[in-house]
């Protein structure tokens, strides 16, 4: 089994250029859990303790983890299943599922409302989750998570309770062309509403946000700036704790779209100083239906009710309660409570590190397809790139790539504009393929892909 | 413009529709306002070398002839290539065509398709994409409803396309990335915005 670990001479990490050693930090817990991560429950308290390691080859992390993962062992069109498309949606682990089936099994009640043994269980294992997820950011308090469908709801509800009530004519709003999609219309729709500007921050020459551009167009007329924090095009990565600094000083909040990182990495949010920050479940190998939003408890407080007003009552609940209008989705948070389990089983930085190196070796093997530009900065020393490549091969329209990889070779990736319509149109382009990996994903997942659109390519070709 | 004959099976010998009668750029008098903005084609779409042949088959003819020789095709490569080929025939549309107006909604490919009805009252289509494979959806749909009357293109039911379905897309359900009903449902409607 091949061993993806940086100085080991079993595995031969390709040296171009721009990509000089990469030098990360191993820990105890890559190198040595792993061999036993397949034959035990996963839960935190075993994973992370050393353990003896019988044999030099450990296997990678996509290796130990993927027979968690029961869809990735099947077939599509007659090949075996190669799913590359984390970026719009993750898997999920046999133990994620099992939360939900004990949950619907064990004891489904309403939440918050009853007073029976199953509603008081219900209610302490949806508090819990909620606890998870504040722990998991390591955010102050668990009053400031608070519980949405998904990120892009997460947004509305900043964008129409803090917006609507904080915004005034003239005020800017600041957002880079690169956003998604569910980030930029809510801001437009409020901005028509209070009269306040939207701004956009173009790229530089490295297909990434133009910082310096970002720092001009701040100003105390800047009320909020809205940035994602890993692009889900481009791969790049903000540097969010500076852009909350500056925003700070004069005097905007910062609303951090977190859905393309708090599923790969450490994401801190007091460090990070954010005021807002969003993030989806399904990304994060939890249920879809789930989302939630951080905000400051001051914050969160200042801000009225999103979704429902009620008439006959002349004051709101606390926060987060005043945001979480009906029935919640509970066994979906209860399931999110057990994805960050296992996510925090492996841990952040071993599942940082795994995707940077991956991730690296799919953009220089996607670079052996001859007249393919791939979009974003390549990566370097300096540049950490999401472990995900959007690209375009000459004369090949991506949606066609698309089909044929998963009509012949069961390898699923997405093309289109991946609901960053702006960006595209800024890069010139329609539309792109975009191949994105997720801990589970191999090294041989990598080489099966480009195999297969090495076929593709030449297809095509030869109906030119 | 003048399109050799595609060689396929002696089951499914395809010819081209026929042309309509020369037609000016004036519109139509039963044309109302709001079908001025499809944009109307001044040339003939096609000609082909029997003028009244192909407008006495049906459309569900052509439908059946395109599923069988498409079900005929058993290795979905072979359907795949099946329509690349397609694709190749298809005229391109003129730039002026490739607006806002007539791009057909969903995101996965661009495409384009213009529609008006001529002085036989038959409905005359055009369609063009940037994807090969979407290409060869168009030459289908463009063979089997341009030159028909109206109410045979509004007839055509989505399931009768079902045993079409190449093999490729295969969502049957009504989704922005299933190019093949898209157009048609964009053929249908603006044939029902003429009549």
């Amino acid at each position: 089994m091949e061993v993806l670990l940086p100085k080991l001479p079993s595995f031969k990490f390709p040296t171009p250029s721009y990509c000089r050693s990469i030098t990360t930090k191993t820990s105890s817990c890559v190198r040595v859990g792993f061999r036993r991560l397949s034959s035990l429950p996963v839960c935190a308290s075993t994973v992370n303790e050393a353990l003896a390691d019988p044999t030099v080859d450990s296997p990678s992390l996509g290796h130990s983890t993927r027979p968690h993962f029961p869809i990735l062992h099947q077939e599509v069109n007659g090949s075996k299943l190669v799913y590359i498309d984390n970026a719009a949606t993750s898997q999920k682990p046999t133990a994620v599922i099992k939360a939900l089936q004990n949950y619907y099994e064990g004891y489904n009640s309403n939440v918050h409302r009853g007073i029976h043994f199953l509603s008081a269980k219900a209610t302490d294992e949806y508090e819990s989750a909620r606890r998870k997820v504040e722990a998991f950011i390591n955010a102050s308090d668990s009053r400031e998570i608070v519980f949405t469908r998904n990120a892009t709801e997460a947004i509305n509800l900043v964008a129409y309770s803090w917006g609507l009530s904080n915004l005034k004519p003239g005020d800017e709003i600041i957002l880079t062309v690169a956003e998604h999609h569910s980030a930029i219309v809510p801001w437009q729709l409020v901005a028509q509403k209070v009269g306040a500007v939207l701004k956009f921050v173009n790229l530089n020459d490295e297909e990434v946000p133009n910082i310096d551009q970002l720092k001009e167009l701040l100003s105390r007329k800047t009320k909020i700036v809205v940035v994602h924090h890993v692009s889900n095009v481009l791969a790049s990565v903000l540097p969010i704790k500076d852009i909350a600094h500056w925003a700070h000083d004069v005097g905007a909040k910062i609303l951090v779209d977190a859905c393309q990182s708090v599923p790969h990495m450490t994401v801190d949010v007091q460090d990070l100083d954010v005021d807002f920050l969003v993030a989806s479940s399904h990304k994060m190998c939890g249920p879809t239906g789930i989302g939630f939003l951080y905000g400051k408890l001051d914050l969160l407080s200042s801000m009225p009710p999103f979704l429902d007003v009620y008439l006959d009552h002349s004051t709101y609940a606390e926060p987060p309660s005043r945001f979480e209008a009906g029935t919640p989705a509970i066994g979906e948070a209860i399931g999110l409570g057990a994805a960050i389990d296992y996510l925090s089983g492996i841990g952040m930085e071993a599942i940082h590190e795994y995707e940077v190196e991956l991730g690296t070796y799919l953009y220089e093997r996607l670079l052996s397809v001859p007249n393919i530009h791939i979009y974003g900065p390549a990566p370097s020393k300096e540049v950490k790139r999401a472990s995900l490549c959007s690209f375009n091969v000459e004369n090949l329209h991506p949606t066609d790539l698309a089909t044929f990889l998963d009509q012949q070779h069961g390898v699923a990736i997405r093309s289109g504009h991946h609901c960053a319509q702006p960006l595209h149109r800024y890069l010139g382009v329609n539309a792109s393929a975009r191949a994105s990996l997720y801990f589970y994903n191999t090294k041989e997942d990598v080489d099966n892909f480009i195999h297969a659109l090495h076929d593709t390519v030449s297809f095509f070709n030869s109906f030119k | 413009m003048l399109f050799s004959i595609p060689t396929t099976t002696a089951s499914t010998l395809l010819t081209l529709p026929s042309p309509s009668s020369h037609f000016s750029s004036k519109l139509n008098a039963a044309v109302t306002p709001k079908q001025i903005q499809l944009k109307l084609s001044v040339n003939p779409p096609l000609t082909a070398s029997s003028s009244s042949s192909s407008s006495s088959r049906g459309v569900t003819d052509k439908l059946n002839n395109l599923a069988s020789e498409f079900a005929s095709l058993t290795e979905p490569i072979d359907r795949v290539k099946r329509l690349l080929h397609y694709a190749s025939l298809l005229p391109p549309l003129d730039q002026s065509d490739k607006v806002h107006e007539n791009r057909v909604s969903g995101c996965s490919t661009e495409v384009w398709m213009v529609a008006h009805i001529d002085e036989g009252r038959k409905m005359r289509f055009k369609a063009d994409s940037d994807s090969e494979i979407s290409k060869g959806f168009c030459w289908c749909l463009v063979w089997m409803f341009d030159g028909a009357e109206p109410e045979e293109v509004l007839t055509v039911e989505r399931d009768d396309l079902v045993g079409m379905n190449v093999g490729l897309n295969n969502v049957k359900a009504r989704s922005r990335i299933n190019t093949w009903h898209n157009v048609f449902f964009a053929m249908q409607k603006a044939t029902q915005d003429l009549i």
